[in-house]
């Protein structure tokens, strides 16, 4: 952290299990963590975390670090708040579901300027997102909201230009239904915001559960032939695979079919004409990959690098830009990924809990248009 | 007349070039295996000829066919029987009538040796004495009877006696076929994605991985060797390697700020760095190391050119493959060579990806996609580590490692 002087973080948590994105966060930011090729000592000299009793129960979590890594404990959410420098607010799980009461009690409690990162899900609804947004903004606290994903590396390590002349683009993840939907959101919207003009805000989704994704596959209604070079940068192919350790060129010999359990497949039809298209495929491989076809018939893919448990050093990433941002007060992206972020999550959910097929958003007014940071 | 790691190497008395040259039909490759079972050597190379691998954002098929297999053991767990069964590649009992395909005649166009796993004895020093070499010599007398020679690969390091080392590359030399050989370390993913530039003015370099003795140190060896290769003159060959355990190696590494500071710029590349229990991460220190890693051992190698490469072997620390080297102007460069082992952080082992390509280019091309004499070096400094180690610790004189060779601008390593 570039910070000039050393100041308060104030965090507010859910939970504080093993190896959850709370712990992986909080003993980065108390404890340091490597980046760019040396040890990064943290940043905040005094670090406050505020979190229910329970949370504190445990002996070797968050107690522990009171003894040992000068953490503090502060009961009340105003006096954890009030004279905070910035503020990290961590939700229970992988951040799928937020916990808007925690960053709505940041944005009014803590001083003007005060940077606010809350990790995975803004919002629940985009209603809300909307409101925790503009209520930022008001309060002159920068914000942003986001996962390690935001800030994975690749394999290939390629970057994505500014205005990439991108004409559509795949991702396929893994995970339950909302959780795998949330990851492929957070996958897609780094890589597609990217492309010329920037986002330009969504038109229609369109929900493929099960076999009826492979069936609309042959009429074009996502784009199959990307799955192929996506799926050749998986190292983690499920199946024989599995069985005997052989390689398998699953697209070609037509298993990805067999081996996605519950395969669930949203196209999103983006209001300057691009088509993006989220898989999540348990079953068929085990990590996460893309491909995005260029306007020139070329093809980007790669491997969405999510480094081994139980390091998982991807949150070092993810902390060297948290404390970027609360450093410089400038946030990593801007909050309008968050309100998209938001509004699919919700569409993906309400489509599905309806049974739709469906839905279109072409009458949301203002569309959720942004340009993406200069720098991934 | 020239010299090849202090030993004269005859001048060619048998020049039997690489005369595969028949466009009009596939060419063919014949693996010789010590054993096939789930993720032995020889099946990530087999299936990757016979299945195809991920290459560059499409299901790679080599244009190569795997016509014939020699497999030196069959244990419980085989599976070479079923591979040659699925895919109709005949098993050979011996290597001659695996490279003739039965015949009287050498009748493949590359030969893969993967005297990796299996069951074999180890000497007093604790050497694996894999039969790399037999295998070796069988296939070039093959090549001799036949008139003609075709590239091979070798599996990691050429042997466990130097001698035979030696002789390896005086053979393929002498019968002017090209000779690919070593670790998948130098070729797979680096993390960051960096390269140096030939003639870099680099002074030391330092690896730190994990594994055994006469094992992962040789994949060490070849991470750091990669990169050291690429420094201002080339590689100047080896004078001398001293390997330490205990207190003497912690002392050592103590007394030297640079050595300290580059293997904490290493260890910062790591992504399985052992974190105090209850902890998600933990600032490295050597006081932690050497409680997580009893049994580390750190190799300290001269070169002849004044450059140092130290390599560590920290198992209990550590998971994975880490590089870091200074330039003369105290620039630091780092990286990890990306070696995700299955099965618990992938299901393939894909860093063999890359090393099959650059085979695949070895063998179509007649020319070996980097210098043997990489190897042949790696080679060396793996026997003069366990030479070390036997002799108690003692530093080891190795005017024999005069191995000099000058890396080619491209590097081969996998970035796209």
């Amino acid at each position: 952290m570039a910070a000039s002087t050393k100041k308060k973080l104030t965090v507010l948590l859910d939970s504080f299990e093993s190896r959850s994105p709370a712990q992986h966060l909080v003993d980065r930011l108390l404890i340091g963590y490597p980046s760019a090729g040396a040890w990064q000592d943290p940043g905040f000299d005094n670090i406050t975390v505020h979190a229910a009793e329970e949370v504190w129960k445990e002996e070797t979590g968050l107690k522990r670090r009171q003894v040992e890594c000068n953490l503090n404990r502060e009961d009340k959410p105003t006096n954890a708040l009030q004279d905070a420098d910035a503020v990290l607010i961590v939700p229970g799980g992988a951040g799928v579901t937020a916990n808007e009461a925690a960053i709505e009690a940041a944005i009014e409690i803590t001083p003007d300027n005060t940077p606010i990162f809350v990790h995975g899900a803004l919002a629940n609804s985009l209603q809300d997102a909307r409101r925790l947004a503009g209520l930022a903004a008001k309060r002159s606290k920068p914000l942003a909201a986001g996962t390690s994903l935001s800030v994975a590396g690749r394999l290939p390590d390629i970057g994505i230009p500014l205005n990439a002349p991108m004409k559509e683009a795949l991702v396929v993840v893994q995970g339950s239904f909302g959780a795998g939907e949330f990851a492929g959101i957070n996958s897609l919207l780094p890589l597609v915001e990217r492309r010329a003009g920037g986002e330009s805000g969504i038109k229609r989704v369109y929900r493929y559960h099960g076999a009826i994704l492979w069936g609309v596959a042959r009429s074009g209604r996502w784009p199959r032939h990307l799955l192929s070079p996506s799926l050749s940068r998986s190292d983690s192919p499920q199946g024989d695979p599995v069985k005997d350790g052989r390689t398998q060129d699953l697209v070609g010999l037509g298993l990805v079919e067999k081996l996605a359990s519950d395969p669930r497949g949203w196209v999103i039809e983006h209001r300057d004409g691009f088509r993006s298209t989220i898989l999540t495929l348990d079953g068929a491989v085990a990590d996460f990959n893309f491909a995005i076809e260029m306007k020139d018939g070329s093809v980007l893919s790669a491997q969405i690098y999510q480094p081994p448990k139980p390091n998982e050093e991807n949150y070092s990433r993810l902390a060297a830009v948290i404390e970027r941002f609360f450093s410089s007060g400038r946030p990593p992206w801007p909050v309008e990924r968050s309100l998209l972020t938001a509004h699919l999550q919700s569409l993906f959910l309400n489509l599905s809990l309806l049974g739709g097929s469906v839905t279109d958003v072409s009458a949301l007014k203002p569309a959720i248009a942004y340009r993406p940071t200069p720098t991934e | 007349m020239g010299t090849l790691g202090g030993a004269a190497i005859a001048a060619p008395s048998l020049c039997l070039g690489q005369t595969a040259d028949r466009p009009s039909t596939p060419r063919t490759v014949a693996i010789l295996a010590t054993k096939v079972a789930k993720y032995s050597h020889a099946q990530h190379f087999i299936d990757r000829f016979l299945e195809g691998y991920g290459w560059q954002g499409e299901h790679h098929r080599p244009s190569l066919k795997l016509a014939s297999l020699y497999v030196d053991q069959f244990p419980e767990n085989d599976l070479a029987r079923e591979r040659a069964s699925r895919h109709q590649v005949p098993i050979f009992p011996s290597i001659a009538e695996a490279l003739t395909l039965g015949g009287s005649k050498l009748a493949v166009d590359g030969v893969l040796i993967i005297a990796e796993h299996g069951d074999y004895p180890e000497n007093e020093k604790g050497q694996k004495l894999y039969p790399r070499h037999r295998f070796f010599k069988e296939t070039v007398k093959v090549f001799e009877d036949s008139r003609r020679a075709v590239p091979v690969f070798n599996d990691k390091h050429l042997s466990t006696d130097w001698e035979e080392c030696v002789e390896m590359v005086e053979d393929s030399r002498r019968l002017t076929f090209a000779f690919l050989a070593g670790s998948s370390l130098p070729v797979t993913w680096r993390i960051p994605s960096i390269e140096l530039p030939l003639e870099t003015e680099l002074e030391q370099s330092v690896g730190v991985c994990y594994g055994g003795v006469d094992s992962y140190d040789f994949h060490g060896y070849e991470t750091a060797q990669c990169m050291s290769e690429r420094r201002a003159g080339g590689e100047s060959g080896v004078r001398s390697l001293q390997a330490l355990r205990g207190d003497a190696l912690w002392a050592r590494v103590e007394s030297d700020d640079s050595l300290k500071s580059l293997v904490f710029s290493a260890l910062s590349r790591s992504h399985s760095l052992k974190a105090p229990k209850g902890y998600s991460i933990g600032r490295p220190s050597f006081s932690w190391i050497r409680e997580c890693s009893p049994d580390a051992t750190g190799f300290f190698i001269e070169h002849l050119d004044g450059f140092r490469t130290t390599q560590f072997l920290l198992n209990g620390y550590l998971r994975d493959f880490t590089y870091a080297g200074r330039k003369k102007n105290g620039e630091v460069v780092s990286c990890q060579m990306q070696l995700p082992m299955p099965p618990s952080n992938t299901t393939l082992a894909d860093f063999f990806n890359p090393l099959v390509n650059n085979i695949e280019r070895t063998i179509l091309t007649g020319k070996a996609a980097y210098p043997i004499e990489r190897t042949l070096l790696t080679s060396g400094m793996s026997i003069a580590g366990v030479d070390s180690l036997h002799a108690g610790q003692r530093k080891i004189e190795t005017p024999h490692l005069d191995v000099t060779y000058k890396a080619r601008e491209q590097s081969t390593y996998w970035r796209a």
